[in-house]
């Protein structure tokens, strides 16, 4: 804002010296403490039951994994393992551990604890579980001596290495002493048994999480932070005014109406980088009106999709399933994209050629983009006298009502995040058919499309393989079952006295503490 | 009415019209209802901008200040608030009141049987609406209006759930008071039957304190139906309810205040109306409550 | 008046089993599907069963209320079954903040209410009588969120004078827990900077709770000062020529508050339900908060176990007002 008044100069005044206040007071007190303010809980603190992107921050920072992810594009790095090797055929796996790591309680990380952690994972079968369910199995790892795993993949996955980073590695000895009847579940949702740099120091359910370095953690240097606290911050607008005011150094959950607002303030560094997190309406490709493949492609063309981006603010559109940066996007794809006279044509040759029929959309409750976007589709298809019934559904609801295709609503709206950089993640999620009833694929089903996906998966060769998407991506655009909607960019803001952050565009909200300094 | 009952009541009313005149806080209350009921029957002709309640958007004007082209400004779709804020006035006043007669008719019922019947069947409606009185009524039709999903019935009976027993404890009181009373005895000992007794002789008699009730209720009704929409549980979208509007202009606060303060002081006139209405009509018809 | 106090306790125990009963009903009678979000996005069907399992909630409805209330006895309110946390844990945690809302609340509104009331009664239909009146039916019709979004607006974001949100710094710890409410403990550890601290985030959450029971206290207050001034011997006191002042306090003031009490009793349990709006306008991390978490996931457990705490403090509170009730008018014999 350039107009200065003298409102504004008070409040700034004010919220400086508020903001001074609190710095002075950790100062005095030896500590330097970030603050994060998010809106999403952390109800649970098992590594191999949790998940959500709240836990994932705590559990990356309290617990270690084989590698870690870093960079842009995302490569994976030696975290736990020192090193390690691929056989040729890419289903061998060899990591070397660090000597060094150790874990809280001074007992070393062993490959023993590597594959106990597997194993658990594998065995509760939450969490994040599935990113390895099917290519890794109870006899997959294997502890070769102590600090040597090997692993066999079940089948060949390429992207392995990606999914490592959210495999945490817990301490048996810790575990087995908490065991009780639920395989230590119990003891792990409110303790900790890991090595990470970062341990819990304050939890207050639903308000917020104080962690603390770890003084004689194994992994030495990074950032100068003493401790940090996730605070949870439900409105955004008040997560903005926290670091504007200085009293959050990091806000993750903010809209680009916040950024803009920030834009400019002294002090406050914004982050707006493209992230791996699609937005899209998938239709109901098996039940109710939208069977009809020539309707699917009428609303392809109806839709507003400039609006659409209007009211997203800092985003782009998707052109197909994959963003742009993904490995394997096709860029000569036929796309759609507002066109009311083709949008009519389709509809000419549909079931309904003159519309007259009503579709429902389910959001979640809450989420004030999916919000707009439907008032948006709503708003494009009147264009084709079809009315649109928005329901605003809790999450349980949304995934209960994705189980069978008969209840599934016309048009479901769904964000996916890729927790790794790998075509394979957006597109087997999203499009396989062994994921109906799931809520990243209600219903759609297509044999060439799963025969596609299945060979990419397996496949080693890069060209072939990224041949094998751009045939998938075809494919699909021609089936339209989804209107490819936009590619949100991550929004952090961030202030000025942050040092050592670097984006990594996987799951970046979820803050890695360790290289993080405050100045 | 029977004529030996007309004169006195009439009379009543002719002193209870002239209070409620001589009280300029009760005119002012009926003024405001009156301006809610124009603005709710007459909708969305007497908005500059009937398009924007339908649903168009208009991307590229989001978030204008206050003008002359638009008195409230724009929302983040780039509708017209004045528009939205305008066509809210029927959604709210229509839960509103079917919250309080829905709530009313259920109360009068359970408290009309309780009353009249007494004995055990009075014990036990009495000892649930006692129960369902502990109940924090809020949570309550959250809980409800979550698990039946939006929609503006859904809501209508999630809050409904909570608001009868107030009135089944009145009904009950009045009931319990009139069955003694000298036409009521008479008309039975003429062979009039229960329902005949309960409908023509005693509910009638009764209807002043549950009229200034309801009108007295009207204005929490509403807010409690904005206080559903605020939490993000009430009608679907696009429906323009205050409470929703509110609650989806938290995010906009402080740069596009606009968005928010319209629809909060929406609220705030219509419960202030209702209220002061209601206030000079317990004078008007329940003088005993008059103070 | 023992006995009396001993057969009042003895009462309460139909009512809680009933209202436990009660809102275990309309808890589980309720269409939702909590389980598949608890047996995570990627559960097969055998994972959601063996979730149900898990909670008993495959049980018959008798069976899994009989299992509710047996554990009940035992300290036990249910488990979420989102965040797999105990109730009584989370409610312990919760509790005190909103008490602490809730009571600040009350004082602002009792002590502003009381003398208010009076001063509407005395001068009765002349200006302060008008002015009051007008002012408490605003503040009956004021919606509390908006009223807290309005002071945010007003006193956090453009002024800056108070915090925005929360309880308490964040960077600093906060007094040992005594009591659970933060400006006590600050008192009672003697950290005076801490609770002036733990003050500035409660002011304007506690304004904006205050002002309906405020008017309400205060309209109550005018009503009952009015009638007892007009009673028998109040009026032959006056004719006696004693000084308004003295009639007024001698008499007047404590009939009138033990009419009020009640109205006081009857809003602390309403408070403790309504602070659910504030609470969220302002984070305040309180059972109304953690309330509304919980209906937004359809987590039943939480939302009957924050619905009886809640109904349970109401009739406790309500018993003892009736008790100080008897205190104030001895007239009022125990039977």
């Amino acid at each position: 804002m350039l107009t200065t008044t003298r409102r504004g100069v008070l409040a700034g005044g004010a919220a400086m010296l508020a903001g001074l206040a609190a710095q002075r007071q950790a100062e005095a007190q030896g500590r330097r403490i970030l603050v994060i303010a998010s809106n999403q809980d952390i109800p649970n603190f098992d590594p191999h039951v949790a998940s959500g992107y709240s836990a994932s921050m705590a559990l990356r920072n309290t617990y270690d994994s084989l590698v870690r992810v870093e960079g842009n594009p995302p490569k994976p790095v030696p975290h736990l393992a020192q090193s390690w090797t691929v056989s040729d055929d890419g289903q061998e796996y060899t990591f070397k551990l660090d000597p060094a790591a150790k874990f809280h309680d001074g007992a070393p990380v062993t490959a023993e604890a590597v594959k106990y952690s597997f194993d658990r994972l594998l065995r509760l079968n939450r969490g994040n579980a599935w990113m390895i369910a099917g290519v890794v199995d109870q006899n997959s790892v294997e502890a070769v001596d102590a600090t040597t795993v090997r692993v066999k993949l079940v089948k060949p996955f390429v992207p392995f290495l990606s999914v490592l980073p959210w495999v945490w590695i817990v301490n048996p000895a810790q575990v087995e002493a908490n065991k009780g009847e639920d395989d230590g579940q119990t003891f792990l949702r409110s303790n900790l048994a890991g090595s990470g740099a970062f341990k819990l120091r304050r939890a207050e359910a639903g308000n917020l999480y104080e962690f603390e370095r770890v003084a004689n953690a194994w992994k030495q240097g990074g950032g100068n932070l003493t401790g940090a606290i996730w605070k949870i911050t439900r409105e955004t607008a008040t997560q903005r005014l926290m670091v504007q005011r200085g009293e959050a150094q990091i806000a993750v959950d903010l809209t680009s109406e916040d950024m803009d607002a920030l834009k400019g303030r002294a002090g406050v560094n914004l982050v707006i980088e493209p992230e791996y997190r699609t937005f899209s309406m998938k239709m109901n490709t098996r039940h109710g009106p939208l069977q009809d493949a020539n309707l699917r492609r009428a609303i392809a063309c109806a839709f507003n999709y400039q609006g659409m981006l209007d009211v997203a603010g800092y985003a782009e559109l998707m052109r197909g399933p994959f963003p742009e940066t993904i490995d394997g996007f096709d860029k000569d794809l036929p796309i759609y994209r507002t066109d009311l006279a083709r949008a009519k044509e389709f509809l000419a040759k549909s079931s309904t050629p003159n519309g007259g029929i009503k579709l429902t959309v389910a959001h979640v409750s809450g989420l004030e983009q999916q919000r707009r976007w439907a008032l948006v589709l709503l708003d494009s298809l009147r264009a084709l006298n079809i009315e649109l019934d928005i329901k605003p559904m809790i999450w349980p609801d949304m995934v209960s009502a994705a189980r069978s295709p008969e209840t599934t609503p016309d048009i479901f709206m769904v964000y996916q995040t890729a927790n790794y950089g790998d075509p394979d993640n957006l597109a087997y999620a999203g499009y396989h058919s062994s994921r109906n009833g799931g809520w990243q694929n209600p219903v759609y089903s297509n044999p060439a499309i799963d025969k596609l996906l299945d060979d990419a998966r397996g496949e080693t060769d890069p060209e072939k393989r990224r041949e094998l998407y751009v045939q998938f991506q075809r494919t699909l655009m021609e089936d339209s079952p989804d209107i490819f909607g936009v590619l949100e960019k991550r929004k952090l803001a961030m202030r000025n006295n942050v040092k050592g952050f670097t984006f990594t565009p996987v799951a970046s909200n979820a803050i890695e503490l360790f290289p993080l300094s405050l100045g | 009415m029977s004529s030996t009952t007309a004169h006195p009541r009439v009379e009543a009313w002719r002193r209870g019209l002239y209070r409620f005149r001589q009280s300029w806080v009760s005119v002012l209350g009926l003024l405001i209802v009156l301006v809610l009921l124009v603005l709710a029957i007459g909708g969305t002709s007497l908005t500059p901008y009937p398009q924007h309640i339908m649903g168009l958007v208009d991307t590229s004007a989001r978030l204008q200040a206050p003008s002359t082209t638009y008195w409230f400004g724009t929302n983040e779709m780039g509708q017209d608030v004045f528009s939205l804020v305008v066509a809210g006035t029927r959604i709210s006043l229509l839960a509103g009141m079917a919250v309080v007669i829905v709530g009313a008719v259920a109360g009068i019922i359970v408290g009309a049987v309780a009353g009249f019947f007494g004995g055990w069947v009075d014990e036990a409606l009495m000892r649930i609406s006692d129960l369902m009185l502990t109940v924090p009524g809020l949570i309550l039709a959250m809980a409800v209006a979550a698990a039946l999903g939006p929609g503006i019935f859904n809501m209508i009976f999630a809050i409904a759930l909570s608001w009868w027993p107030g009135y089944a404890r009145l009904v009950r009181g009045e009931v319990m008071a009139k069955r003694e009373e000298t036409f009521v005895l008479a008309s039975r000992a003429m062979g009039a039957g229960t329902n005949r007794l309960l409908w023509k002789h005693i509910l009638p008699n009764i209807m002043s304190p549950i009229i200034v009730k309801m009108s007295l209720d009207m204005g929490f009704a509403t807010l409690t139906v904005a206080s559903l929409g605020f939490i993000g549980i009430g009608v679907k979208p696009p429906t323009p309810e205050w409470g929703s509007l509110l609650s989806v202009a938290r995010v906009n606060m402080p740069d596009y205040w606009w968005t928010a303060i319209f629809p909060g002081l929406a609220i705030f006139l219509a419960v202030f109306g209702f209220n002061l209405l209601g206030d000079g009509l317990r004078d008007l018809l329940d003088p005993k409550a008059r103070r | 008046m023992v006995g009396y106090i001993l057969r009042r306790l003895l009462l309460l125990v139909p009512v809680l089993l009933g209202l436990s009963m009660l809102v275990f009903a309309i808890a589980r009678l309720l269409p939702g599907d909590p389980v598949a979000l608890a047996a995570g996005p990627n559960a097969t069907a055998a994972d959601v069963a063996s979730v149900a399992r898990e909670f008993g909630l495959d049980k018959p409805l008798v069976v899994q209320y009989w299992n509710y209330l047996t554990g009940l006895f035992q300290g036990d309110w249910g488990v979420s079954i989102f965040t797999r946390r105990p109730v009584a844990e989370d409610l312990a945690a919760y509790l005190p903040a909103t008490l602490e809302l809730v009571l600040a609340a009350m004082l602002l509104a009792i002590g502003i209410g009381i003398p208010m009331g009076l001063m509407a009664a005395v001068f009765r239909n002349r200006w302060p009588d008008f002015i009051s009146r007008t002012v408490s039916l605003g503040a009956i019709s004021m919606p509390r969120f908006f009223l807290g979004l309005v002071f945010q607006l007003l006193f956090a974001m453009w002024l800056g004078w108070l915090p925005l949100s929360g309880r308490f710094p964040l960077t600093e710890d906060p007094p040992p827990a005594i009591t659970g409410l933060l400006t006590v403990d600050a008192l009672l550890s003697g950290q005076f900077h801490a609770f002036g601290v733990a003050l500035s985030y409660l002011a304007l959450p506690a304004i904006a709770m205050s002002l309906s029971p405020l008017a309400t206290i205060m309209r109550m207050m005018r009503a009952s000062t009015i009638e007892v001034l007009q009673q028998d011997y109040v009026l032959t006191e006056r004719a006696l020529g004693l000084s308004q002042r003295l009639i007024l306090f001698k008499y007047v003031l404590k009939n009138a508050i033990s009419a009020t009490l009640t109205v006081i009793g009857l809003y602390f349990g309403w408070l403790l339900g309504g602070t659910v709006l504030v609470e969220t306008v302002f984070d305040w991390p309180g059972i109304g908060l953690y309330a509304t978490q919980a209906v937004l996931t359809q987590d039943f457990m939480p939302i009957i176990g924050v619905t009886l705490c809640i109904g349970a403090i109401f009739v406790t509170v309500n018993l003892v007002v009736d008790l100080l009730y008897g205190l104030l008018n001895p007239k009022v014999r125990y039977q």
